[in-house]
């Protein structure tokens, strides 16, 4: 088994964009092939995480048109498709494909377009990742979803609702010195528990707003990613799992079964236990969701992933901070392309160059998650340092 | 509600037993395509539930609807997803009752 680096990177910034989705793709892929010595003739494959250009656009045939218009002439391209997840899985399949063998260099994509649509409409369109003849057909909507997960969490583990406020506040605060990020002001927990409800218990500011961008990083086995880099960040270990279709299929609400298989299989190729992680970027794509998935990628019991953060346990200056890039309560959600976002935004922190430094940042984590838990991806990456 | 409600229309898996709620295909424990009919009882609790005030465009003018997630059943209980009518303020462990099914959406209501 090749072990495999990230040795280039690029994207745009995360809001209200005027570009085409074709066009954002472009520039993301195009800034990451500027951002490293690779030559367009030495990538092997283009992977692409997309969502709902289909629905919102009209456009499919995202990979091919996207290679086309880099310059990756001939390349294999193809689109991977788990609704938020899109591009966590596209990074795992071009990480396997390396990793086995197949592939040297593979240029690795996310990208998202859907301020242009209606509320409703983009509510449809993201609502199609529920189970269409179950929890679509009553229409639960994706807040609904993490409106009846927060339910459960608050029943049983007598969590407050200021304190699952608090990871709105942290994440709105560190928003606002991320220049990638849509939302860059930040907000009180008066702010949040006041605002209009949108799923009982949610509200809100406990949703991350829709958003346009995309990002790209460039893979590649680690016998030649010195060649291309000087600071080439290891991939140390992924995960991709499945889990409930549906939000009656759980025994258990608050856990997220995608996740911790996810998490559990990238833990144990990476050779770490969830201590050894000194920054995280996890799927907060509600606030309910980031208590859960602290808990579930084993950096809280459970339960007690609520008051860590009312605590400032994940602030940037905490014991483990989570989402210093804002996360997509702050940054947004462009759904295709916020997995590769994430994996941005943690290799800038073992780059020692991220406008929310965490101080020694050695190893990171990124957790993507799509659907009503139906997929996750964990990836955990090392500093240059440990190549 | 002094009677009992109408019966759940739960299935079973005709070779392993394995008891549903929403239709299944084939049967997840032992891959079965055959199920028959196994009504239970249609009362039931909540497990969870939330209210939608921003719909998807399928769902515009309903809002705003409860949503639900119900243990159905008596001795024997299913996990369904469910609508809850008259939009009462209910939460976990509070007692429900089947009403009826409409469009493929099992109804139900504060018992």
């Amino acid at each position: 088994m090749n072990d495999v680096c990230v040795i280039g990177m690029g994207t745009t910034e995360f809001g209200v964009r005027e570009e085409g989705i074709v066009e954002l793709g472009v520039t993301a892929v195009g800034r990451a092939l500027r951002s490293c010595d690779v030559d367009r003739e030495e990538v092997d494959a283009l992977y692409l995480g997309n969502f709902v250009a289909g629905m919102l656009e009209g456009q499919e045939t995202l990979a091919p048109l996207v290679a086309d218009s880099v310059g990756l002439v001939g390349v294999p391209a193809m689109k991977t498709e788990g609704a938020c997840a899109s591009s966590g899985i596209a990074f795992r399949q071009a990480y396997q494909a390396i990793r086995t063998g197949v592939h040297d260099v593979v240029v690795v994509a996310g990208v998202e377009r859907m301020t242009n649509a209606e509320t409703s409409e983009f509510t449809r369109a993201l609502g199609s990742a529920a189970d269409h003849g179950t929890d679509g057909a009553t229409g639960l909507t994706f807040p609904g979803f993490y409106g009846l997960v927060l339910d459960r969490y608050m029943h049983e583990y007598g969590a407050t609702r200021e304190q699952v406020a608090a990871v709105s506040v942290k994440n709105r605060k560190n928003g606002a010195s991320n220049p990638r990020a849509r939302f860059r002001s930040p907000v009180t927990v008066d702010d949040v528990v006041d605002s209009r409800l949108v799923a009982d218990p949610l509200r809100l500011y406990d949703c991350c707003p829709a958003a346009d961008g995309a990002a790209a990083v460039v893979l590649a086995s680690a016998d030649v990613a010195e060649s291309y880099t000087e600071t080439p960040i290891a991939v140390l270990g992924s995960g991709h799992a499945t889990g409930r279709s549906a939000a009656y299929r759980y025994d258990d609400l608050t856990t997220l079964e995608a996740t911790t298989l996810a998490a559990e299989e990238a833990y144990d190729e990476a050779g770490i236990s969830p201590s050894d992680v000194d920054v995280v970027e996890l799927h907060d794509c509600f606030s309910a969701a980031e208590i859960g998935d602290s808990e579930d990628l084993g950096f809280f019991e459970k339960g007690e992933g609520a008051a860590a953060v009312a605590a400032g346990r994940t602030a940037v200056d905490g014991e483990l901070p989570i989402n210093p890039s804002g996360g997509l309560l702050a940054k947004g959600h462009p759904v295709g392309a916020t997995g590769i976002g994430q994996i941005y935004e943690v290799c800038l922190q073992l780059l020692g160059e991220h406008e929310n430094q965490v101080d020694g940042a050695e190893v990171g984590l990124a957790h993507n998650l799509g659907g009503s838990g139906a997929v996750s991806t964990v990836t955990v990456l090392g500093g240059p340092s440990g190549v | 509600m002094s009677e009992s409600p109408p019966e759940f229309p739960a299935t079973r898996c005709a070779d392993c037993g394995l008891l549903y709620g929403h239709e299944a295909y084939i049967c997840r424990e032992c891959g079965s395509e055959t199920f028959e009919r196994a009504p239970l009882d249609g009362s039931g609790t909540v497990y969870a539930r939330t209210t939608i005030r921003v719909p998807g465009s399928d769902h515009q003018g309903e809002e705003p609807f409860e949503v639900a997630i119900v243990d159905v059943g008596g001795e024997e209980t299913v996990r369904v997803t469910v609508r809850i009518e008259e939009n009462p303020e209910l939460g976990p462990d509070d007692p429900v009752e089947f009403v009826d099914r409409r469009d493929g959406v099992f109804y139900f209501r504060a018992a």
